[in-house]
């Protein structure tokens, strides 16, 4: 009798235990017996990487991120792979960190250089060993925004302008504030269509805001290319057209972008009344109030494009400092 | 070598049970303590085995006093005390003879054969030889109190309290526990203390008797003594007249 | 006493009732701590309370968290649908069974079984005398009665939560395949992601206090039991109210300091 029950308390008891350690450390995704080899990635700095984020090669899980690392000096960070010794790595290996969803989680994806020349991987000092790669962290949403921010800059220089006396040297500078958008707009274009490849699901929406972010740059284009004629002919009606057209289309892009997170929606609905003034603006142009020469004197309206810019401001500071409220949905 | 209270108080709430009770039971006596149901009859029990402690007063038990001793010093007078309790208070989940062990297995001093021994033999001494490996709930109500009792002198306690032996027990069984208890005092030199309301009994087996009644000491004496006593309280109780408390 | 009184009578009552039984509980569980010492008195004892708090206490336990990860995998994907990634039903069967419904409703359900059970033992030994007669064969009946049982709900409670937290992942695993549309790829992926090695000793600091709570409380009761088998009843029932309430608010208590 006493032995019986000695033998089920032990049995519960042991069980129990195994059951706690052994599920600890599977749900921390420890590989039992699978043999493992360690990889060693250089680079710049890691994004949102943590340890235990998982490593992919073509797709597959293959491993986990073991260890973050400052090297030594300070302008190097050492990541350890732990990777399944089973995968054969290609030659020109180089490591892409980036988002593996939309909810914020990165991982390490293990490429072939070859097909990814834009990016800007860490140069492995000559003479390490074979098992180190160079790195490379796709820019956050910070990096992307600091972008956007740029563009905010040449507004704000736009507006700036727009107080003073139209002349043909302001002329000018509009249309190279207007060129810089459409860089921009550009680069930042091509540079989420090579992270689509790496995480095409999360890219998608962002794509089609880009799309927007171009017709609008492009409408604004338009309407800046008249300010030259404007000036001689004052032709009032096209211009304001495109700059309605410019409003309508970033406010798209607003409406795209909430969307797709509700963490974000808050500031952008911020960001959005001010491009509704805008808009309102542009309606009572086209509406006969005024004429362009009133415009360019008004204050009011250099006040309002100046809130529009703060929000827009606000927003960018914003997710710079908060990447996480943009990036990562809160759901516990 | 004795037992004595002095001038016992005890309240429970407003309620004053004790109030200055006092008694000395000499060495090697059967003192039997009558009084009504609920008179405090088995307060006073419990306060000689530390159970309960005094509000005021003392209970000295083989010279200490056990209102004031710690835990540990009570325990130590407890293994002189034997405690048969009213309703038998047997272990129900233990075996007769596992509950007639425990004292002595509580004394640490003997090997499991000895214990297996003394335990029968107990058993035989209040007639349940091989009784022993049957549960509790087996046994009829007199069983019970006679394993009660052997499980209380199966230390060979120097004193034995006996908390109403034959309350609830047809004549024949009362009969019997009245011959053990004369056995114990006879056979092993045991001072017993009785808390009955039975005065057959009480007369029978008593070398003294007190009367507790409102808290204090009414009356003591011889067997005797008591039954001459003319005071109507004790008078009433003892011939079962309840009219002559009225005429008191 | 004047009739309008009497609520205010009543209210001066029970606050000095549940005053004197928070005492009562504060000397019992001194008492307790004390008695830790005797060794001897208790150590025998342990191992068939462990069985009985324990080992007995499995089937139930693990019957409960059984149908508890059914219900919270078919919930989450109810809830997610549309939504977020069904991934996040791994997510939430292994996050809500560990954190809080492995322990509290295997803390709940215990509270019933063991606490009431240990209440009516010891209340039914209260009542027929039987502590009396342990005190009066000079064994300390806390020692001997209170200490085993809290011991062997500290120690076993654990092992029974974290064989319920287990059959409940595993059964909303075993859900999501079945009734869901999910692989197992997508269950593991979502259990993986947001989970700790903390969340598991979360559970486990949980459910060691649960046991002693349950089976401390089921003592306390049943320890001060009067009167007769009205007052086992009574003391049963207490236990088992006592216990939940006490399960509950140590629950959010452990959620307000542990987990930041």
């Amino acid at each position: 009798m006493e032995g019986r029950k000695e033998l089920l308390v032990g049995t519960v008891i042991v069980f129990a235990i195994a059951v706690a350690v052994v599920g600890t450390l599977w749900l921390q995704g420890t590989n039992f017996g699978n043999p493992t080899t360690q990889v060693d990635v250089l680079l710049e700095s890691v994004g949102q990487l943590s340890e235990g984020n998982p490593v992919t090669y073509r797709g597959v899980g293959i491993g986990q991120v073991s260890s973050i690392d400052v090297e030594p000096g300070g302008q190097v960070v050492r990541v350890g792979l732990l990777i399944r010794r089973s995968v054969e790595l290609p030659a020109d290996a180089g490591v892409v960190l980036g988002p593996e969803s939309l909810f914020g989680d990165w991982q390490a994806e293990i490429v072939s250089r070859e097909s990814f020349p834009r990016f800007d991987f860490f140069d492995v000092p000559i003479g390490s060993s074979a098992d180190v790669i160079g790195g490379y962290a796709l820019p956050e949403i910070t990096r992307l925004t600091a972008s956007a921010e740029q563009i905010s800059d040449n507004l704000a220089d736009l507006t700036e302008r727009m107080e003073l006396a139209f002349n043909q040297e302001t002329a000018n500078n509009l249309a190279t504030a207007i060129a810089n958008i459409e860089a921009i707009t550009q680069e930042v274009r091509t540079l989420v269509q090579q992270q689509g490849v790496i995480a095409s699901n999360i890219t998608s929406n962002a794509d089609s805001a880009l799309t927007e972010i171009e017709l609008a740059a492009s409408a604004a284009r338009r309407s800046f290319e008249r300010v030259d004629g404007v000036l001689a002919a004052a032709e009032i009606d096209s211009l304001i057209v495109d700059l309605h057209a410019a409003a309508s289309g970033i406010r798209n892009l607003a409406d795209d972008l909430s969307d797709d997170s509700t963490g974000v929606s808050a500031t952008l609905t911020r960001a959005d009344s001010a491009f509704v003034r805008v808009d309102r603006l542009a309606a009572r142009l086209e509406s006969g109030e005024g004429s362009l020469g009133r415009l360019l004197t008004d204050t009011t309206f250099a006040v309002r494009a100046e809130s529009m810019l703060l929000s827009l401001d606000m927003l960018l500071q914003d997710v710079r400092e908060n990447p996480r409220r943009y990036v990562r949905l809160s759901i516990f | 070598m004795s037992i004595e209270l002095v001038n016992v108080h005890k309240s429970f709430g407003e309620k004053k049970v004790l109030r200055g009770f006092s008694l000395v039971i000499e060495n090697g006596q059967t003192m039997s303590i009558i009084g009504a149901s609920g008179s405090g009859k088995s307060v006073t029990l419990k306060h000689v085995i530390g159970l309960l402690r005094p509000d005021v007063g003392e209970v000295w038990v083989d010279g200490e006093n056990v209102a004031r001793l710690d835990q540990a010093s009570v325990y130590r007078v407890r293994r002189k005390v034997g405690f048969v309790f009213q309703f038998a208070a047997l272990f129900d989940s233990m075996t007769i003879a596992e509950n007639v062990g425990m004292g002595l297995e509580r004394m640490e001093t003997f090997s499991e054969a000895e214990i297996r021994d003394r335990v029968e033999s107990c058993l035989q001494r209040v007639d349940l030889g091989g009784y022993g490996n049957r549960m509790p709930s087996e046994l009829s109500g007199g069983q019970r109190k006679r394993v009660g009792l052997a499980r209380a002198i199966a230390t060979e306690p120097d004193y034995i309290l006996y908390d109403e032996p034959t309350t609830g027990l047809d004549p024949i069984t009362k009969a019997v526990i009245d011959e053990l208890i004369m056995r114990m005092a006879d056979d092993l030199g045991v001072t017993g203390v009785v808390i009955t309301h039975d005065m057959e009994s009480a007369f029978r087996i008593s070398d003294r008797i007190a009367m507790l009644h409102e808290g204090k000491n009414r009356v003591e004496g011889t067997p005797s003594e008591i039954r001459a006593n003319e005071d109507p309280v004790v008078k009433a109780f003892i011939e079962g007249r309840p009219e002559l408390l009225e005429t008191a | 006493m004047h009739r309008s009184l009497a609520p205010v009578h009543a209210i001066g009552h029970g606050a000095l009732r549940s005053v004197a039984a928070v005492g009562r509980a504060g000397y019992l569980g001194m008492d307790a701590v004390r008695a830790l010492r005797k060794v001897k008195l208790w150590g025998p004892h342990l191992l068939s309370q462990m069985t009985r708090v324990g080992v007995e206490s499995v089937p139930i336990a693990l019957f409960i968290a059984t149908f508890t990860g059914v219900v919270l995998a078919l919930q989450a994907s109810y809830t997610f649908t549309g939504a977020m990634p069904l991934y996040f039903v791994g997510t939430l069967v292994g996050k809500t069974m560990i954190l809080e419904l492995g322990p509290v409703l295997t803390g709940l359900a215990l509270s019933g079984r063991v606490g009431a059970n240990i209440a009516a033992e010891l209340g039914t030994m209260r009542v027929t005398e039987q502590i009396d007669a342990l005190e009066a064969l000079a064994y300390d009946p806390v020692a001997y009665l209170v200490v085993p049982r809290v011991l062997a709900g500290a120690i076993m409670f654990p092992m029974v939560v974290v064989l319920a937290n287990a059959l409940g992942i595993l059964a909303g695993w075993g859900t999501s395949l079945a009734l869901l549309d999910m692989s197992s790829p997508e269950f593991l992926k979502g259990l993986r992601l947001f989970f700790e090695p903390w969340d598991v000793q979360f559970s486990v600091i949980k459910s060691i206090s649960f046991g002693v709570t349950v089976t401390a409380v089921g003592c306390a009761f049943g320890f001060h039991t009067s009167g007769g088998a009205a007052g086992v009843g009574r003391a049963t029932t207490q236990a088992v109210v006592i216990s939940s309430m006490i399960i509950l608010v140590l629950d959010a208590f452990w959620a307000a300091t542990l987990l930041q």
